[in-house]
């Protein structure tokens, strides 16, 4: 069940069919080194551990042998235009425990990222190398307008 | 201006006997030899220099004369403790069996029940016994089940199923030392503790660090190249038997030491943060407490009887058969680990200072019915970084499969009573202690004085008693270590938005306290009154025995 508020609904209006729930999970990335079976979470600030196995359970057929939970405090930071410290929301974090022998790789979710960063780099330095050349070929009619440049 | 003038005036002679009396003494031939012998050659590298610095540190501790003095000096880097990772009886983690033999560098061998060497005890007859048994599992059952005074505490399951097994361990232990001593002439010597205090600290390496210490690495220039060295963690464990017995010799050894020196015999190794699994951080000082005091004549455990009541509620939650299997054999060789290293802590070896010879212990873990039976051997417990990954030596473990005493009470009557269970525990009773010819059992300690009571200045006897049992306690320190308040940690530390504060905290006076060592306190105030004459500023203070 969702607490969410919805538009009432009035009659003609499309009705509404997307119902969203208040319980989500959200796949982590683990920032140190762990064993392959344990795989990190962050949750809403709901859900208790039950809540979360059941989820993952019933949702999406995970059998979790083990669940532990912990609530982050979040960060704090500057607010940019005013300047006084303001805090980001707390955040629940589960780390679930699959039974042994299990498996689970973070997936690499932007493959080509790096294929599409060494593109960018190839042309931006041939674009600089270009830069180059027509500079050296100019140097000697420096500050001049370029109507007398090649 | 010339310290003395040598004119006409002075005698003759004078300035020759001058140089008679300055000419250089004639050197011995001694100090020659045919060839030049150096100073050998050190590594000065920064890694090698910090383990030298490391080792000669664990010199220093191997060299402390008495038991009480080398606790003492284990703890002196820190006034408030260690960072521990805990590990409690009651309290078994999922999947922590890795983490467990890692820590302990323990081999487990499963059988059907006891290892090899048990077949050589011969138990014949034990129909005496085992109708004594049933007896008192039956009178003890009935007892409980009746007690008014359970029913009235309102316990919880796990509780009363401790208080059960409890009881009826007590009773067979009875059973077993009233029949089998009138056989065996070391029971009658064997000391029984009911529910002793069990507590082990030691250190382990090979560990990953956190992603705090690889941040602060990664920021420095020099020590960048170290970034993802392992380092040494602090465990600790706290749990209590139901029963243990010691006696005043070892029992003797059932693998030797070059045996178990195999690299067959797997032991996995956890590299990962212990939290992983879920440890919980306490800052503790490393108490190493096997049930007595340090001057107990019996200072060999023999065997242990170990609870298993809170598995009623952790196996509600962890179904998986293979799951609870290993959560019993986590139980007990952390069980029998920390027995036996407190044990050898005892007899002068510390977690920097290997044991020079294997021991043994017997644990039993039941709950009156169910018996599982677990001979531990301790070979090794130099596990620190430096050595974590070239000891050879490993500890092993033969766990049994769990054994049913017997089926059901029905009608008064125990049904489908187990005799081989019996026999199981008559052999780890027979199993005697013996003496280790030709070995020193402490080697580390002084011949003179080997616990602190042997000394004969009161003062120091004392004094090293307080101090000993105080850090063991692990009382928290009257003045708790200094904090970061959350508010100075967002507006002081981490935003600069007092800069007009005055600056008074530790924090930005650069000061540790987490770093205070255990001697930076000032002695015993004596007062006036109890100084002897002497000026008023003189005797403030009583004197200090730091090893």
């Amino acid at each position: 069940m969702s607490t969410r508020w919805y538009p009432i609904y009035q009659r003609g209006s499309p009705q509404l069919r997307i119902f969203l729930p208040n319980f989500w999970m959200k796949l982590i990335k683990p920032t140190v080194d762990q064993p392959s079976n344990l795989v990190n979470f962050a949750c809403s600030m709901e859900m208790t551990r039950f809540d979360m196995k059941n989820y993952l359970e019933k949702i999406y057929n995970v059998k979790p042998i083990h669940i532990r939970t912990r609530i982050a405090s979040g960060k704090c930071r500057r607010d940019p235009g005013k300047g006084y410290i303001v805090k980001n929301d707390d955040i629940k974090y589960a780390y679930v425990t699959l039974p042994r022998g299990e498996v689970f790789e973070f997936p690499d979710i932007f493959p080509n990222i790096k294929e599409q960063e060494k593109e960018y780099e190839k042309t931006l330095k041939q674009s600089k190398q270009v830069f180059d050349q027509f500079l050296e070929k100019n140097k000697e009619r420096r500050e001049m307008p370029g109507w007398f440049t090649f | 201006m010339r310290l003395i003038r040598f004119g006409k005036s002075s005698p003759p002679g004078f300035l020759s006997f001058i140089r008679y009396m300055s000419n250089v003494i004639p050197q011995e031939n001694e100090e020659y030899t045919a060839t030049p012998q150096y100073p050998p050659i050190l590594d000065l590298s920064y890694k090698e220099t910090v383990k030298r610095k490391a080792e000669k540190e664990y010199n220093e501790i191997k060299y402390v004369k008495t038991v009480e003095e080398k606790q003492i000096k284990l703890n002196m880097p820190r006034y408030y403790g260690f960072k521990n990772f805990m590990f409690y009886e009651p309290e078994i983690l999922c999947e922590s069996l890795p983490l467990t033999q890692h820590v302990t560098r323990t081999h487990i061998i499963t059988n059907k029940d006891l290892p090899e060497y048990y077949e050589n005890l011969n138990v014949e007859n034990v129909e005496d016994i085992s109708k004594d048994v049933q007896e008192v599992i039956l009178m003890e059952v009935e007892r409980i089940k009746k007690s008014h005074k359970l029913k009235n505490l309102k316990l919880t399951e796990v509780e009363v199923e401790n208080i059960l097994s409890k009881s009826i361990v007590n009773g067979i232990n009875r059973v077993l030392m009233s029949h089998l001593s009138h056989t065996h002439e070391h029971i009658k010597n064997i000391e029984v503790d009911v529910e002793p205090r069990l507590e082990a600290s030691w250190v382990v390496g090979g560990i990953n660090p956190d992603e705090r210490l690889k941040k602060i690495r990664k920021g420095h220039t020099f020590f960048k190249q170290f970034e993802n060295d392992p380092i040494d963690r602090y465990f600790g464990y706290i749990g209590s038997p139901m029963l243990a017995l010691r006696a005043s010799r070892p029992l003797p050894f059932i693998m030797s030491s070059s045996e178990a020196e195999n690299p067959d015999l797997e032991v996995p190794f956890y590299k990962y943060d212990p939290r992983s699994v879920g440890t919980r951080i306490e800052h503790r000082h490393l108490a190493n407490v096997p049930g007595f005091w340090p001057g107990d004549a019996n200072t060999f455990g023999t065997l242990s009887y170990i609870k298993t009541g809170h598995f009623l509620k952790r196996d509600t939650y962890f179904i998986e058969e293979s799951e609870k299997k290993e959560a019993r054999h986590v139980q007990a060789i952390l069980s029998s680990y920390a027995w036996l290293y407190s044990q050898a802590n005892y007899l002068g070896f510390t977690t920097f200072n290997d044991i020079t010879y294997p021991i043994v212990n017997q644990t039993v873990m039941t709950n009156g019915k169910d018996f599982q039976f677990y001979i531990y051997q301790l070979n090794t417990i130099l596990l620190n970084n430096y050595h974590i990954s070239n000891n050879p030596k490993r500890n092993i473990c033969w766990a049994s499969q769990q054994l049913k005493l017997y089926e059901e009470i029905k009608d008064d009557k125990l049904i489908g009573f187990n005799e081989d269970v019996v026999k199981l525990l008559v052999k780890l009773y027979i199993n005697e202690p013996q003496e280790r010819l030709g070995v020193n059992l402490r080697p580390y300690l002084s011949d003179e004085e080997q616990i602190a009571a042997d000394y004969s200045d009161d003062d120091k006897r004392k004094w090293l008693e307080k101090e000993y049992k105080h850090i063991v306690s692990n009382r928290p320190r009257h003045k708790e270590m200094d904090e970061v308040y959350q508010w100075e940690k967002i507006y002081k530390i981490d935003f600069n938005t007092r800069p007009m504060d005055k600056k008074m905290r530790f924090f930005e006076l650069f000061e540790k306290p987490w770093k205070r060592r255990l001697n930076d306190r000032l002695p015993e105030y004596i007062c006036r009154a109890r100084r002897p004459h002497l000026p008023r500023h003189k005797g403030r203070y009583a004197k200090d025995y730091w090893p």
